[in-house]
């Protein structure tokens, strides 16, 4: 069973599209990278499989059921700079609300949990940072924690909005290196990002969005001179790599 | 410092503040982390036609409650969505229904008196039945914060992250404004709109300063509120007996929960000093509304 | 017998001059999201106004400077991070108020003071109040066209218009204190309920109508004095409470506009499905 499977679907706000054309098939163990400029529509189309964004038209399936019925079971990594960096919170409070669905409303955290937490802490590199606010840490470190608020749900999909914005260059490290430990353990991953370099590294997939989709296949396929001018419009400056 | 409260509308008095001081502590922690001030005194104003109707009914509570329950939903519906900003929304349904309100009390004779009560409360009059209404209220809103806590914690820490876990964010937002809207049904009567706004917006203000725990700022806020509440009592009765000075109870215990706000605002600066990094500001003074 | 000397002459030239005010920085407040701000305001001017009264100065002079203190308490405290605005605004609303019904509480005549506080006694503004409303309305046109270029600007794209070298934090200042004189000049007259109302319904009714800001103005302006006018006739035509109808038919207005609005949108909508 595919993870995520789009096919010529639109999404967007209001019944205006913000991205069209969409044709996607994601497995368990793939790494899908969105690639296009800033307002492309990446961030719409991860929340339209997250079931927050309505699917306008064609035909959207996340896990085997519809974005919206499927909603809460796909992990999600927002964007750092969405979040109040003065929020009374510890990064242990912050790791554990990925287990919240599992807890319930009304039963105190269980063993099970804890370790869960601990684990992803451990295994983004952050565990003797438990402790402390989540506000004090470094902009690289709370995207790592973010990560790990995601790994402690255990999702078998998950959706990372620009991970490696305003990230340095020990924690953009852990995060490819955990995001490459997941899909090895079965995770399917959908992330976006306009670093070329990031993209080619990583993907398995690559999806070329402008308002459109423009390409969809491997790094090799996608990632062209001339697909990217034509996604980006003339402005863009190729640099060799 | 105990004789006052030896008479025993004076421990009636006190005994309602302290019930309020354990469900005011925590609720105002997620008033304070959901940026609600502005909700929290408009439920404070929209209240008032519902006690005006329940009055002339013979049914204060019942009209307080159901008003306040209407506001609660109707400021959410407002504040989910829509081209009027949601602090304007909330401004115009504020200003509508106490207007509605001040219009029914204005047909009655003894309209300034009833406005003075609604806004001062009569918290030297309470009777035990009325604390019993509180206690009640009180074990209420302190399940329902209970439930709910965990999931709204992390719908105010991360709106979308927790709408893509699969919380209904519109829900968790009705789920705390009806909580705020029981205080204030629980409160208005025996402390009046003003006490109320100040216990909802003041304790977590200023625990904040004192600690980076929710639950730490809780349990500050309760103590703070419970001292004020004592302070104030003691200091409106020793003023009347001892001095001939006519002061309110109400608006002592606000002054002195403001008092104790402005006291931490250097404890605050000293504690980011040694602690924190430098990170640049987040709020312009000027976009007032979060 | 002069026209002047009738209450009801009277209301009605301090109606339309306070909607007029009103109307005018109406728009700045719903564009900036000072609705809780301007109630703040209102709150806390009010033991200013009392000490005035108390120790015998001019009351306008009272509110000024407690308005002012209030302005800057609020910047002051929400430069500190984690001391986020609403809950400073909220906390001097709460300080301001107990204060001034302290005050008030000491005095005599207590509850008549303090209801007319609220809801204002538009039927018996003197002429005094009309003269003062009418200055502070002349004055803040003459300062809101002076700065209408750069108020504009900022309240559509503040980083923009930083970036083009508007001195931002100068033109919030002047807005914070415009917006001050306005309050102080209508709280004693009209009452804190129905300046906030007479603020924020009708400019918020004509940012439903239109996104550039002359006609926004001009027609929160009109909706405002037309709400002053037709809450006046309400009011003297059923016996209610003058201020309560005046704010209650600014709502009508603001909801009025907002189901147009929904109603234009409409076909919009369905050409889009």
């Amino acid at each position: 069973m595919a993870a995520l499977r789009y096919a010529g679907v639109s999404v967007g706000y209001d019944r205006t599209p913000v991205l069209t054309h969409v044709d996607l098939e994601l497995r368990a163990g793939q790494r899908l990278i969105l690639v296009g400029p800033n307002g492309a529509g990446k961030s719409t189309l991860i929340k339209s499989v997250l079931g927050l964004v309505p699917v306008l038209a064609g035909e959207a399936t996340v896990l085997g059921e519809s974005p919206a019925a499927a909603r809460g079971r796909a992990g999600y990594v927002p964007q750092i700079d969405t979040l109040d960096a003065d929020f009374p919170v510890s990064v242990r409070q912050v790791v554990m609300m990925g287990r919240y669905r599992r807890i319930g409303w009304w039963r105190p955290a269980r063993p099970a949990d804890r370790r869960a937490v601990a684990e992803a802490l451990e295994l983004v590199g952050l565990a003797d940072r438990a402790g402390h606010r989540f506000g004090t840490l470094s902009g690289g470190q709370r995207q790592r924690v973010l990560l790990a608020r995601a790994i402690a749900a255990e999702p078998r999909l998950l959706l990372l909005d620009e991970p490696f914005n305003g990230v340095d260059a020990v924690s953009q490290e852990a995060i490819v290196r955990v995001l490459r430990e997941l899909s090895a353990a079965g995770t399917a991953l959908v992330l976006s990002t306009h670093d070329l370099t990031v993209a080619r590294e990583l993907a398995d997939l690559v999806c070329l969005v402008n308002g459109r989709q423009w390409a969809v296949g491997t790094p090799g396929e996608t990632l062209t001179a001339g697909k990217l001018r034509s996604a980006y419009g003339g402005g863009l400056v190729l640099v060799a790599p | 410092m105990i004789e006052p409260f030896t008479v025993p509308f004076m421990a009636r008095a006190l005994t309602e503040i302290l019930l309020l001081a354990v469900i005011c502590g925590p609720v105002s922690v997620f008033v304070f982390a959901r940026r609600l001030s502005f909700t929290s005194d408009a439920l404070t104003h929209t209240v008032f036609p519902g006690v005006v109707i329940g009055f002339m009914a013979g049914q204060l509570f019942a009209g307080a409650l159901v008003a306040a329950i209407v506001t609660a939903v109707a400021l959410t519906l407002l504040t989910a969505g829509g081209r009027v900003s949601d602090d304007a929304a909330t401004a115009v349904l504020l200003t509508a229904m106490f207007s509605i309100g001040v219009v029914l009390v204005s047909r009655r004779s003894s309209y300034t008196s009833d406005l003075t009560s609604f806004l001062f409360g009569r918290l030297l009059t309470v009777t035990p039945r009325q604390i019993a209404e509180t206690a009640v209220l009180a074990v209420v809103v302190l399940v329902a914060l209970a439930v709910g806590a965990r999931a709204m914690v992390f719908r105010t820490f991360d709106p979308a992250g927790a709408a893509a876990a699969g919380y209904r964010v519109v829900w968790l937002d009705l789920w705390l404004n009806l909580i705020v809207a029981l205080v204030v049904v629980a409160a208005v009567r025996a402390v009046g709109t003003i006490l109320v706004v100040a216990l909802l917006i003041v304790p977590a203000a200023a625990a904040r300063m004192l600690t980076n725990q929710l639950v730490g700022m809780a349990v500050v806020g309760t103590v703070l509120i419970a001292g004020a509440g004592y302070g104030g009592l003691w200091a409106s009765w020793t003023a009347s007996i001892q001095y001939g000075v006519a002061l309110t109870s109400a608006s002592s215990v606000v002054l002195l929960l403001v008092a104790a706000y402005l006291l931490l605002v250097p404890v605050r600066l000293l504690r980011r000093r040694r602690r924190d990094p430098v990170v640049p500001e987040r709020n312009s003074a000027h976009e007032l509304v979060g | 017998m002069n026209w002047w000397d009738d209450a009801l002459h009277r209301a009605t030239a301090e109606v339309v001059l306070a909607g007029a005010l009103a109307g005018l920085v109406g728009v700045q407040v719903v564009l900036r999201r000072l609705s809780f701000f301007t109630m703040a305001l209102t709150h806390a001017t009010f033991p200013g106004v009392v000490a005035a009264s108390i120790i015998g100065v001019n009351i306008l002079l009272g509110g000024v400077v407690a308005g002012g203190i209030v302005a800057l308490g609020v910047a002051a405290l929400t430069r500190r991070r984690g001391q986020d605005a609403s809950a400073a605004t909220g906390v001097l609303l709460s300080a301001g108020f107990a204060l001034g019904a302290t005050l008030v509480a000491t005095q005599s005549g207590f509850s008549r003071d303090l209801s007319s506080f609220l809801v204002g006694s538009i039927l018996t503004v003197g002429p005094q109040d009309l003269v003062t409303t009418a200055v502070a309305l002349v004055v803040v046109a003459l300062v809101l066209l002076a700065g209408a270029r750069p108020l504009q600007l900022i309240a559509f794209d503040r980083a923009g218009a930083e970036a083009a070298g508007v001195p931002v934090a100068r033109w919030d200042i002047v807005l914070l204190l415009t917006l001050e004189v306005v309050v102080v000049t209508m709280v004693p007259a009209v009452g804190t309920i129905l300046a906030v109302s007479l603020i924020v319904a009708p400019a918020a009714a004509a940012r439903l109508w239109t996104d550039r800001l002359w006609p926004m103005t001009a027609l929160s302006v009109a909706l405002a004095v037309g709400s002053g006018l037709a809450g006046l006739w309400v009011s003297s035509r059923w016996n209610v409470a003058a201020g309560a109808s005046i704010s209650l038919v600014a709502t009508a207005l603001l909801a009025c506009s907002w189901l147009a609005a929904r109603i234009r949108l409409l076909p919009a909508r369905l050409a889009a499905a």
